[in-house]
């Protein structure tokens, strides 16, 4: 499992319209309720899901990134929404550095393998400066997609 | 190397495509009479380079270890119903540790002849490629290695 196999157009979501930590974290969770046709009842559930990992620790990873991730059986596949910010968010990150990349990974409990290696890719291909830089200027969801591609 | 092959090993990652490795295999120990094995390996690399990250807490990295086990047992079980579906003996192997590398060692330990891969997709990106653990798995096998694809017919033809 990696970015390319959940890499889905309708789950990339740039720019992102919030600037705070619980805004951006919403807005993303919005957009996979939307796209999949969730109830508001499942959108809180995986709203309660993320907050409350992110009440363990912040998933703001340094470098301009931040990675919200929950286990939830509201999503049926391992499933993953970009999104781009114009405006560096406050995530707590560890090197005090400002996010505005962010990936939201959900799971199912029956796929902890495909949930650890899909993080575990989105980690290795953010470690290029040139390829962070790329994504943060991305103008919309085709141009992340396609960075993602090459 | 041996012909027909005596000793196959099949590689699960509890993908669709590693399920359609292990029928294959099944019936591929039967028909050369061959000595079949299943390992799944829990990525405990990709756990630490998690935490390295900072995208686990420790917490966090403790109880995916727990699922990750889990999952190893449950795909495991699910491959030993198969093989007995077919009277065909199976050794199931759970191993830990950076996937194509404890692989490798168990290869050479069982003086394996074959290896059986499933979920070889097309390379997408650059980036995929030089991550790709079964594509490593494939450049580093010290023997034939053999890749499952058509998927639908294994399915249909090992069911029928």
């Amino acid at each position: 499992m990696n970015v390319l196999d959940v890499l889905d157009r309708n789950l990339v979501k740039v720019p992102l319209m919030h600037t705070d930590k619980r805004g951006v974290i919403t807005e993303l969770v919005e957009s996979v309720a939307k796209a999949k046709g969730y109830s508001t009842q499942q959108f809180e559930q995986i709203l309660d899901a993320v907050l409350d990992r992110e009440s363990l620790g912040s998933t703001g990873i340094g470098n301009g990134i931040a990675i919200p991730h929950a286990k939830t059986d509201v999503v049926s596949h391992v499933t993953m929404v970009v999104g781009i910010s114009r405006f560096p968010v406050d995530f707590d990150s560890p090197d005090n550095q400002k996010s505005r990349i962010f990936f939201l990974v959900l799971a199912p409990q029956k796929e902890a393998s495909a949930h650890v290696e899909l993080l575990a890719s989105i980690a290795r291909s953010c470690t290029s400066q040139v390829f962070r830089r790329m994504l943060e200027q991305a103008r919309d969801s085709e141009e992340v997609v396609r960075l993602f591609m090459e | 190397m041996g012909v027909p092959f005596k000793q196959i090993v099949v590689y699960l990652d509890g993908s669709e495509s590693s399920m359609t490795a292990i029928m294959y295999g099944i019936k591929l120990a039967k028909e050369h009479d061959a000595t079949l094995t299943a390992v799944y390996v829990v990525n405990t690399r990709a756990l630490s380079e998690l935490v390295k990250a900072g995208i686990f807490v420790a917490i966090e990295r403790d109880e995916y270890q727990r699922d990750l086990q889990q999952d190893a047992d449950r795909y495991l079980r699910h491959a030993s119903r198969l093989a007995i579906q077919k009277e065909v003996e199976i050794e199931t192997v759970k191993l830990e540790g950076t996937v194509h590398v404890v692989v490798k060692e168990l290869l050479k330990s069982r003086k394996a002849d074959l290896l059986v891969l499933g979920g070889i997709t097309d390379i997408r990106s650059r980036r995929e490629e030089l991550a790709s653990e079964t594509d490593r798995m494939m450049r580093t096998s010290p023997c034939p290695v053999l890749v499952v694809r058509d998927d639908d017919d294994i399915w249909l033809e090992f069911e029928a």
